[in-house]
This record gives structure tokens, C-alpha cells and sequence, in this order.
């Protein structure tokens, strides 16, 4: 697998092509090579942007060689390059891409954009350092063993960039809704947001969704409990289980002479990297909860002149605000208050205020709230429908559900196989779609006997997706029409009973 | 009546300028006669009555007007030591002396009288019942006798003696339950509770009394007990004027539990109970102090202000001096209004909520300001829980706690606190509904299960017998505003009393015998209270506690009651909606508040108008919080309804996610021919075809499918609707629209070859 982030608009001179790359992975691969992956990216983007200057190149297909494309901001491109040759190498594009748009939006929620970083430092070092560090951390959670782990057909009934609920009762749901309120009330100021997760599920949000997405993400990454207890199972897509805080320095050995390259080559600055703090979000088994309940770490380094650390803080997209990151974590409930840095006054010692508010309004409710969600929690198998293995997406509301990943791993292989070609031949009507223009949702309904007789099908609606598998079940399309359909009343309210 | 008066002082000052939260309203009732010798009040009827020398006159006290004009009864010549009509106002018992009774038919004016067999015993005091056993009780120094009369009988029918050495008594016809007095000190007390449901004795217990030195052996006077009757409870207050403290204790069907203290500040203090407000008179520090004893707190609901009198003024006086002549005829010259001397020596306060200035003739009704209360206090909390307690002037209570609400939602006040309030106004609205009391809500639902939390545990131990019968709304079906959620009273549906409105609701009524208290009431140890110049002519009883019971009082009228209870629908109409438009620039702070209101009404099972659900989209949209909003109906936090769905599309018509949200929720409802329109209006002609068709819809015009189809300029679709129609409907192709659109089809076809 090769990674590379470049910027256009960098190196256009002869002698310069260094200066374009931000990022390569693997970082010690010979620079000619690197350049070589970005000059064949380069041109193809040039030559596509003839035809389509909007939406120009998205996907090389070689014969051993997948390149994905994605325009993480203006002229600025990653581009991931898989290989085909391994019987696990069955891979759908827009997976792929998923990983490069997740990766980039959550550098963007810490750091900011790519490009304002590099106007800030036009050298390009601080930019590199900072996408070094975040990259190699998030690629350590696609680790097993010594070998990346990608998402393959095997993750084809699994959604990246979607939001997991927990469905509560109207009871619950009036209870947290009131928790919420409260907590904004602590945080003391309107511009505030929450987001509240019991396990690794989302129960309220008062984010929009890109932000949601973001935050929602990390949050199952590196806050939940289940998160803060390393090694321990996991049954989110978002986290291996086998990750180890020793797979990201496998990953990143010699970094500093890996970085040192790009100057050493070309002495365009003399700024060496060691001399850019690096904040590092990402990095393994920095979080822990502390005493008093809310979750602590050190990767934003420790305050000027005290040995507290301090406060994380993340970019809201949505309003373009830096916003302190509190999170309290009671039992399975963890709770997410965003405050704009703007607005708390002293910094530390203000927010130290607002988590003294919390512990004193909110804490009532918080249990409460724990304790009810508890009670009515069925379980990592909740969602699990029997005879069904299913992927739900709600692309209004960024919202997924899906069969436990445990059920999912039941399929065979052809089924899944089957499964990742029928999503990659959704994946292009839909976009063919978009670039009619035409902003009507057309419904549509695939349904195939794959190979060993499996039914797999996929049904949209107007922004709503199903797709489904069913094993072992009866040959007729009538039969597995009426699964869906059954599938559908019961557990989506009708909607995809077409 | 009270309720306008109090309103026209709005800021709860009085006309002094004085703040008081208690306060008697001028004018008042004025029962001067000529050649009067006494004032009683039988609190079994009601009545004021003043006896001359051959005729009784009375006044009715509920409801309470001034203007009443008094009836009048001729009875015998001769000394009166206490008088009362029996309950059915057939009767007129009158003790003549500590050995007599006499009672006369007031109809056919036949008297017969009742004697002491035996010398050696004395009459302390009689009253009637409602018991369906016996209809007049006496008590003696002996014990009780409980006799039946009829009153076609010129005689009485022993029922019952109960032997006790009694040295005096108490009783209200509001308890139905009479104190005895045994004992050296009198402290020794035992009680039956004679009412409708059968006798009840309670177990025998003593009172407390501090010692003010150590072989003192100090005696109870009568006139330091008071029965009070708050909430359908039934206390007894004791004053232990070496301790300071007013005694507290509960009367239980079967145990008499002392229930905490009230500091007193003054050796001399009166009781009254207005709307199951306990007042304590500190009668020489001129104050009130007010507790609402409801939740056994023994906190004062408000800091002690002075009482004081309403509504007069100079221009009042003159007025009501001309007026005066008429009512006042009787009364001669003295009607000198000029100051009204508070809680002066002459006042007799009479259970519960009267007094009577026996001096001059007057007798004051005591109201509370709720207002002024309501204001006094920024616990909102406890304000509003004591505003819907209240009875008597429920309908005020009630728009002062919406006002409140209102007010409170206006400062920003915290969200919990308002919470709170919030909390407080929905249970105690579920409560009345429980007890059945809310009755305009014809409309009120409960919403599915109904958890079957018990009413009030604490209420139901009281003492009366009627408990078991009460708390099931089963009773209601009489009452056509029951009221209070007290025990006792249901029991009593044959009260005698013709006062109406109260006998139809109510066995409650008490009556109280004041006999004992203050200046007329004879003092146990037989010395004689020096007489009041006001009344020279009354014979003071030499027994200890007379036992005459010279004045009665009514209990509160009921007839106008409804509850301050606030239903979902109110809060919304008076509350909500209202402060919507100046809460405009912060919507949130509203949801908030909404969310907690829906929070509170989800816990008692109460229905939500659905407006307050409009409400909410409206003000989630306003502020563009989408995200939001699609939770709220995701959790059904907003439940799914017609106007909920037209109302996500209205918003929705900047947010597409949010009319499909609309969209969604019509399907759900099964409001297909809804949803098909809207989905053929949104252009998604073919899906509608397809759903219409599964749903059996037909009431969509087929033209409305055809003109989104043609506007969409797709042949192959204008072709196919064209042809489902023309094989689903029967003689469509006849129709003008098959016309139409065939040609269009044709002519879309020429062009695209062409």
C-alpha cells in the first residue's frame, strides 16, 4: 500500500518536485519512486481536467494496481495506491476513498486545513511534521500484525463516515435530552455543543453533522471506555482490537531522519523538525480517565508554567471555531462538551470552573441517565437480526447500522465478494447520478443469486440504503423479496418497502 | 367574592400602604341588635347568632356577604348559654342552664326540654351530628350522652353513654370530633369522632406541659387547645405558654402522634385555618404568622406581617355610614367605623376562618393575599406548590402560577429551577386528575399505561373512618366539585345543613366550639372570666367550660371551587405560547424549557396538546438546528402526527431533510393520499404511482401524475403513467386528460425524432 499526500501548487519548477510532496507512505521508499506515483497522479489529473473540471480523475485501475483519488482540499490530493495480487485484495473504491476523506477531515478537526497550514509555513515542515505524525498514528489502528489491514470485501456491509445509534425509548430519550440541556447550561455560553455515547454508540448530539462525523469517530477511536481499555475487544469497525501502542512505532521507526530527507535534499529551510511541537491526537493510550470522572491526557502538552496538561482542542467545521474538548466518562456513558476557546475566559482555570458545574448540575442526571440506558442496553448483538446480515444507511442523516461484525464474519467469502461488487456498482450509479445534476433520489433495486446461492441485494430510497444478505435461503427472488420487505417493515418503519 | 376583592389590591399592600399577607375585608358583617345579650356562632349550621330577649336572630356566614339579612326564631324567655340549630335547621336546641336544654320545632313551635337526671351533674355543652345513630350529643361532667330525636317526638331517645369525668370539652363540627378534658391538670385527653360513618374513640392520650418550676403541677385550659382541620387532617394544637410552643399533634384513626412544635411569640394567640392555611395569631405582637403544614414542615410560608383591614377607606366609611343605615338598623348608634382595632380584646376568632368583634357586632371574614404570598417568597418552587394547594381561590392561585411560569421562563431563570417549577405544576395536575378534582378537562388524557403509584399515602391514615372510601375517585360521581382531597368527608353525604352547594360535597363541615376559648368560654377552674362590658347580659356558666358554644363558625364556602391544578393544554396556551414570540431571539432556552415540560408529562402518563410539538419544530427550525430536530422525531421526543408532519413540511421548505422527515412521518401515519400528493409534488411522480398503487390510493387526480410526468419531459415515464392509468382505471382513455396527454406523448415523440 502506498499513501501519498500533494500539493499542485507546490514544486512546478524543475528540481523543486520534492517540495510537492507533504506526504508518501512508505516514507523511506527512494524518492524517484515516490515522485514517479505522484508525477503518473499528476498528470492524470492534469489530462482528466479537460474533460470534467470539476470531478476529474477518481480511480486508476492497472492490472495490479488499484490508485484511489480524492481532492481533500483545492489541489491538494491523496492518493492511495493498493495492490490487486492477494486473494484478500478485493477492494471497493469508494472504501478506499472513505479512508483518505476520514483521515483528512480528522486532521483538519485538530490541526486545521492543509492549506492553511501551509500558508502559515510556507516551507512546507510544519505541515509535513504535523501529517507525519497524524497519518502514522491513524494508519497504526489499520494494523494487524506487521501488515495493514484495509477494508477489503470482507467490510462490505460496513460504512465509514456514518454515525452509530443507539435506539432508546421516548422515556430515555427525554431524560438524556434534559441531561443536555443541562450540560449546556454548565458550559455557559450558546455557542456550546454535546455529544453523548454509551459505549460506542451515540445517543444525542447537538452537532452538525460533519462535526458529528468527526467527532463521533475519534470518540469511538480513542475516548469510549472501551477505547480507553486497550486490548480490549472490540466490535466498532472503527478500532482493531490488536492494536498496541508499539504498532504505530513500528510503523514510524527513524521518523526523524524520514523527515529530515525532504530539507537534506534540498536546502530550502533551515528549520530542522525537532523544533516543531507536535501535537499528536491520534497517538495510542494517551487518554485516561481521571478521578473526578472526566478523561485526561497530555497530547496537547502540559500549560506554561504548571504541570497540569492542558485542554485539548479541536476546529468545528461548521463554524470555523477552536473549541475546548471536555469529556466525562461515567460507566458507559461518555459525555463530549465542546466550549468555545472564545468564550471561557482564563483558559484553564475557566474550564475548571465549567467541569465543577458539571460535576455539580449534571451529575444526577448523568446517572440517571447511565443508568437507564444500561437497563435497556441489549448488548453488543442488539441490532443483530436473525437470518439477516444487513448494512442500514442513512445518508440524510449520516446514520449506519449494520449487522455485529461477528455475525458478518459467518458469510463466506463469495457472498461477501458478491456483496463488495453489488455496493461498487451502486457506488457508480450513484455517482453517475450526481453528475446528471439531477437532485431526485431515484429508487432502485438490485437483487443477485451469487455463486454459492446466496441472496444479495440492495435496495434504495430516496437517500436511504439497504443492502443485505441472506444465506441459506430459499431460491426464489419472490422469497427474497418478501425477506426484504418483512426486513423493512419491521425495522425500518416501511421505508424500503417499495 | 374574596377573589375580586383581594384583586383590587394588586400589589398585596393594604389600603394603609401596610405589606400583610393576611387581611380582613371591609365591610364587614355587622349583626348589632338592640337588647342583644350575646353572640354565638353554631359552627354546625354556619350560623351567627344573637339571641334578645325573646327572639334569636341569625345570619348565614356562607357564603359570606355582609349584607345578609338575618332570620329570626321567637324562643322563650330566659337565660341562653349557648345555642344551636340542629342540622337540618328543623330544631333549635338552647341550653338554658347547666342542667337544661331546651329544644323547640322551630316549624310548629313545640318545646320540650332535656334535664340532668341528677344534681350532681352539670351540662358542659351539647351539638348535633350527622352520626346515623344519634342526632344530639351532650356533654356532661359525667361523660357523653348520645340521644336520637325526632323531631315529630316531644322527647329523646338515649342511644349511648360514654362515663368519663369530663372537665370541659372541645369540638368542631368541621372534625366531628370532641376532646374531653379528665384529670387533675386536664391534660389527660380523650376523643370520639362522631360523624356520619359511625363513633370512633380515639386511645386516651396526655399533653406535654413545661413545668415553670419544679413541683408546679400547671392545668390545661381549654382555651389552649385548638382542633384544626387542614387537608382533611386532623390536628390538635396545644399552647404551652411557659414553653412558648404551640403543640403539634396528628390525630390517626388509631394513635395521636405529636407532630413537631410552633414557636410562639405571644402569650396570647388565636388559630385560624383559611383555605388549609394554618394562621397563628400572635395576638400581642399583632402578627400572623402563616404555615402551610401540608408537608409537615413547620416553616413559616412567609415572613409574620401584621393582618389587616381591606378596602376601607374615608370615601368607603361615608359610603357604607349612609348605606349602613339600612343594614345597620337595628344596631343604633354606634357605628363608629373609624379605626378598626386589630386583634383588640374583643375578638373572637372562630373556627376557622372568622372573627367576631363581639364588642361591636362586627364579624370579620379572613382572606388570604395569595398574591402577596406568591410575591414574598423567590423559592418558586414551594410558592407554586403552595398555590396549588389552594382552594378557595383556586382560579386566582392558578393565574399566578401561570403568571409565574411565565415570568420565571422571561428572566432566563436556570433550567433546572424552572424544571422544578414545571415539575411541580404537572404532578399536581396529575394528582387532580387522579383524585378526579380536574373537571374541565373533558379533554384530558392520560397517555396509555397509568402507573399505578398510589395518591397520597400520607392523607390516607387520617382519622376519619371514610378513608377506605375516599381516595377512588368512585365518590366523585355526586360531587360536582369535589374539592378537597381530604379524607373524611365523603362519608358525610346525608349532612343535614341545607346549605347546598356545601352539603352536596362535603361531610366535612366542622364545627367548632369556640366555647371554651377566650373571654366567654367559662375557665375550668369555675372562676369567672371577668364578663365583656360588650355582652353584660350573657350568664356566664359558674361550671367549668361552659360548654355553651356561644359562636360557630362555617367552613370556607366550596361551591365555587375548582383546582389551581394546570393542565398540559393551559400551560401551553397561557405559558408557552405567549412567551414564544419575546423568547424569539433565544429559542434554545425555550426547547429547554419545552423538553423539561415534556420530560415532566411523559413521568405522570399526561397527554401534550400538540402544539407545543409545532411549537418546538418552529423554534428548532428558527434557529436551524436540523441535526436537532431530526433526533427529537427520530426518539419520537416530537410524537408523529398529522400537524407534526405539516409542520416538518413547512420548515422543511429550507431543509430537505426535514421535509422528507414530514414526508416519512405521513407514510407512517398511513396518510397515503397525503404522502402520494406531496411525493408527486416533490417530482417523484413514479415512486407515488408505485406506493399509490400498493395502497390502494385512489383519490389522486390521475392529471395531477400527467402534468408532473409532462414537466419532467421524459417520454418513456409520460408514456408509462399514461398506460398505468389507462390499465388501472376503467374508461380512462375516454377521458379528456387521455386526450391531452396522448397528444403531448405524440408530439414529444415527433420531436425527438425529428
Amino acid at each position: 500500500m502506498k499513501l501519498c499526500i500533494f500539493d499542485l501548487r507546490r514544486g512546478q519548477h524543475e528540481g523543486q518536485e520534492l517540495d510537492k510532496i507533504l506526504y508518501f507512505f512508505p516514507a523511506d521508499l527512494p524518492f524517484p519512486t515516490q515522485l514517479s506515483v505522484i508525477g503518473l497522479s499528476e498528470g492524470l489529473i492534469t489530462f482528466t481536467r479537460i474533460f470534467s473540471p470539476e470531478a476529474p480523475c477518481e480511480v486508476i485501475e492497472a492490472e495490479m494496481h488499484s490508485h484511489v483519488f480524492y481532492e481533500a482540499e483545492r489541489d491538494i490530493w491523496m492518493v492511495m495506491v493498493v495492490e490487486k495480487s492477494e486473494s484478500e485484495a478485493i477492494w471497493r473504491t469508494a472504501a478506499l476513498r472513505s479512508v483518505l476523506k476520514e483521515v483528512h477531515s480528522l486532521f483538519v478537526m485538530f490541526h486545521g486545513s492543509i492549506r492553511a497550514l501551509l500558508d502559515r509555513e510556507p516551507s512546507g515542515g510544519l505541515t509535513r511534521t504535523h501529517l507525519y505524525y497524524f497519518i502514522m498514528d491513524y494508519l497504526s489502528d489499520f494494523l494487524s500484525g506487521k501488515k495493514l489491514h484495509l477494508p477489503n470485501f470482507r467490510d462490505s456491509l460496513k460504512e465509514r463516515g456514518m454515525v452509530q445509534m443507539l435506539t432508546i425509548g421516548r422515556e430515555a430519550a427525554l431524560e438524556v435530552q434534559s441531561l443536555v440541556r443541562v450540560l449546556e447550561s454548565c458550559a455557559g455560553c450558546k455557542q456550546s455543543y454535546s455529544l453523548i455515547m454509551f459505549q460506542d454508540l451515540l445517543v444525542s448530539t447537538t452537532l452538525s453533522p460533519d462535526d458529528l462525523i468527526n467527532l463521533f469517530t475519534y470518540t469511538v477511536m480513542r475516548l469510549t471506555p472501551n477505547a480507553l481499555s486497550a486490548g480490549a475487544s472490540s466490535w466498532s469497525y472503527l478500532r482493531k482490537g490488536s492494536t498496541t501502542s508499539n504498532a504505530s512505532a513500528s510503523l514510524s521507526t527513524s521518523s526523524n531522519s524520514v523527515l529530515d530527507r525532504y530539507y537534506n535534499s534540498h536546502d530550502t529551510s533551515p528549520v530542522g523538525v525537532r523544533s516543531y511541537q507536535v501535537v499528536r491526537p491520534l497517538q495510542h493510550e494517551k487518554w485516561s480517565k481521571g478521578k473526578d470522572g472526566f478523561l485526561v491526557t497530555d497530547i496537547w502538552g502540559t500549560e506554561v508554567g504548571s504541570l497540569s496538561p492542558s485542554s485539548p482542542t479541536i476546529w468545528l467545521k461548521q463554524t470555523e471555531e477552536r473549541m475546548y474538548l471536555c469529556a466525562f466518562q461515567h460507566k458507559s456513558l461518555t459525555i463530549i462538551l465542546l466550549i468555545p476557546v472564545t468564550s471561557v475566559h482564563n483558559g484553564e482555570q475557566g474550564l475548571s470552573v465549567v467541569k465543577q458545574q458539571i460535576l455539580e448540575n449534571a451529575s444526577p442526571k448523568i446517572f440517571k441517565v447511565e443508568e437507564k440506558l444500561s437497563r435497556g442496553w441489549g448488548g453488543e448483538n442488539a441490532y443483530h437480526v436473525s437470518g439477516y446480515r444487513y448494512l442500514l444507511v442513512d445518508g440524510d442523516k449520516y446514520i449506519s447500522r449494520a449487522s455485529p461484525p461477528g455475525k458478518v464474519a459467518t458469510l463466506t467469502k463469495d457472498s461477501l465478494v458478491a456483496m463488495s461488487k453489488l455496493r461498487e456498482e451502486v457506488d457508480l450509479e450513484k455517482s453517475r447520478a450526481k453528475c446528471d445534476g439531477s437532485d431526485c433520489e431515484k429508487d432502485q433495486e438490485i437483487c443477485i443469486r451469487a455463486k454459492n446461492g446466496a441472496w444479495v441485494i440492495s435496495r434504495l430510497t430516496r437517500g436511504k440504503e439497504l443492502y443485505m444478505v441472506l444465506e441459506k435461503a430459499n431460491e426464489t427472488l419472490l422469497y427474497a423479496s418478501e425477506a426484504v420487505e418483512k426486513f423493512s417493515d419491521r425495522y425500518c418503519s416501511g421505508v424500503f418497502s417499495l | 367574592m374574596s377573589a375580586q376583592a383581594s384583586s383590587s389590591q394588586p400589589s398585596g399592600f393594604g389600603s394603609s400602604g401596610a405589606l400583610s399577607h393576611v387581611y380582613i375585608q371591609y365591610p364587614p358583617l355587622r349583626c348589632k341588635i338592640s337588647g342583644a345579650r350575646n353572640i354565638f356562632y353554631d359552627d354546625g349550621t354556619k350560623q351567627l347568632i344573637v339571641p334578645t330577649s325573646d327572639q334569636v336572630f341569625c345570619w348565614k356566614t356562607t357564603p359570606f356577604n355582609p349584607n345578609v339579612t338575618p332570620s329570626s326564631d321567637q324562643i322563650g324567655e330566659g337565660p341562653v348559654l349557648s345555642i344551636r340549630f340542629s342540622l337540618d335547621l328543623k330544631l333549635l336546641a338552647v341550653q338554658r342552664s347547666p342542667h337544661e336544654v331546651q329544644i323547640q320545632n322551630r316549624e310548629s313551635g313545640d318545646t320540650f326540654s332535656f334535664k340532668c337526671r341528677s344534681e350532681s351533674e352539670r351540662i358542659l355543652g351539647f351539638f348535633w351530628t350527622d352520626s346515623p345513630t344519634c342526632d344530639i350529643v351532650f356533654v356532661k361532667t359525667s361523660g357523653l350522652e348520645l340521644f336520637s330525636c325526632s323531631s315529630g317526638i316531644r322527647s329523646l331517645q338515649l342511644v349511648e353513654t360514654k362515663k368519663l369525668n369530663v372537665s370541659w370539652y372541645v369540638y368542631t363540627h368541621e372534625s366531628r370530633l370532641v376532646l374531653l378534658a379528665t384529670g387533675m391538670q386536664c391534660k389527660n385527653l380523650t376523643g370520639y369522632q362522631i360523624s356520619s360513618v359511625g363513633i370512633v374513640r380515639l386511645p386516651r392520650f396526655d399533653m406535654a406541659m413545661a413545668k415553670s418550676e419544679a413541683n408546679s403541677k400547671p392545668v390545661l385550659a381549654a382555651e389552649d387547645i385548638y382542633i384544626v382541620t387542614v387537608y382533611g387532617r386532623i390536628y390538635c394544637l396545644q399552647l404551652d405558654k411557659i414553653a412558648m410552643q404551640l403543640y403539634c399533634y396528628r390525630f390517626y384513626r388509631d394513635a395521636v402522634i405529636q407532630q413537631g412544635s410552633l414557636p410562639v411569640y405571644s402569650t396570647k394567640i388565636a388559630v385560624s385555618v383559611v383555605d388549609n392555611v394554618l394562621l397563628v395569631h400572635q395576638v400581642d405582637a399583632k402578627v400572623v404568622i402563616i404555615y402551610d403544614i401540608f408537608a409537615d414542615s413547620q416553616v413559616p410560608v412567609s415572613a409574620p406581617l401584621p393582618l389587616l383591614v381591606r378596602g376601607f377607606s374615608r370615601a368607603n366609611a361615608a359610603a357604607s355610614q349612609l348605606m349602613g343605615q339600612n343594614v345597620e338598623g337595628l344596631e343604633g348608634k354606634d357605628s363608629n367605623h373609624g379605626e378598626t382595632v386589630i386583634y383588640a380584646d374583643e375578638w373572637v376568632f372562630l373556627v376557622p376562618d372568622l372573627i367576631c368583634d363581639i364588642a361591636n357586632g362586627i364579624l370579620w371574614k379572613i382572606h388570604l393575599d395569595l398574591e402577596a404570598i406568591s410575591s414574598s417568597s423567590s423559592e418558586v418552587q414551594t410558592v407554586l406548590e403552595f398555590l396549588q394547594r389552594r382552594k378557595l381561590e383556586a382560579n386566582k392561585a392558578k393565574q399566578l402560577c401561570l403568571a409565574m411560569a411565565r415570568t420565571i421562563i422571561l428572566e432566563r431563570r436556570p433550567v433546572p429551577m424552572v424544571a422544578r417549577a414545571i415539575d411541580v405544576l404537572v404532578n399536581c395536575f396529575s394528582l387532580s386528575i387522579k383524585t378526579g378534582k380536574h373537571h374541565m378537562g373533558s379533554k384530558v388524557e392520560r397517555s396509555s399505561t397509568t402507573s399505578g403509584s398510589n395518591v397520597n399515602s400520607a392523607i390516607d391514615e387520617s382519622i376519619s373512618q371514610a378513608d377506605t372510601s375516599e381516595k377512588p375517585p368512585k365518590q366523585e360521581s355526586g360531587s360536582g366539585t369535589q374539592d378537597k382531597s381530604i379524607v373524611k368527608s365523603s362519608s358525610v353525604t346525608s349532612e343535614s345543613e341545607d346549605n347546598v352547594s356545601f352539603a352536596k360535597n362535603r361531610g366535612k363541615s366542622i364545627n367548632v366550639d369556640l366555647s371554651s376559648s377566650e373571654q366567654n368560654g367559662g375557665n375550668l377552674v369555675g372562676t369567672d372570666v371577668s364578663g365583656d362590658e360588650a355582652q353584660p347580659s350573657v350568664v356566664r356558666p359558674q361550671a367549668p367550660g361552659s360548654g355553651s358554644t356561644p359562636l360557630r363558625t362555617d367552613e370556607q364556602q366550596e361551591s365555587l371551587v375548582t383546582s389551581a391544578a394546570i393542565s398540559p393544554d393551559d400551560l401551553c396556551s397561557f405559558v408557552f405560547a405567549p412567551i414564544e414570540e419575546e423568547m424569539a431571539g433565544d429559542s434554545s432556552y425555550l426547547v429547554a424549557i419545552i423538553v423539561e415540560f415534556l420530560r415532566s408529562a411523559n413521568l405522570e402518563r399526561l397527554k401534550v396538546p400538540l402544539n407545543i410539538y409545532v411549537l418546538m419544530i418552529q423554534l428548532l427550525a428558527r434557529n436551524e438546528n436540523y441535526a436537532e430536530l431530526g433526533l427529537f422525531i427520530m426518539n419520537k421526543i416530537i410524537e408523529p402526527s398529522k400537524e407534526v408532519a405539516m409542520q416538518l413540511l413547512a420548515s422543511g421548505r429550507h431543509n430537505f431533510q426535514t421535509r422528507k422527515l414530514g414526508l416519512d412521518m405521513l407514510r407512517e401515519l398511513a396518510l397515503h393520499h397525503d404522502y402520494v400528493l406531496l411525493l408527486v409534488q416533490d417530482g417523484y411522480y413514479l415512486e407515488a404511482l408505485r406506493f399509490a398503487r400498493k395502497t390502494k390510493v385512489n383519490t389522486v387526480q390521475p392529471s395531477l401524475f400527467l402534468e408532473a410526468t409532462y414537466a419532467s419531459n421524459d417520454s418513456q415515464h409520460l408514456a408509462a403513467v399514461l398506460r398505468f392509468f389507462s390499465d388501472f382505471i376503467p374508461r380512462f382513455k375516454s377521458t379528456t386528460d387521455h386526450q391531452t396527454y396522448s397528444r403531448y406523448l405524440a408530439e414529444m415523440n415527433t420531436m425527438v425524432t425529428a
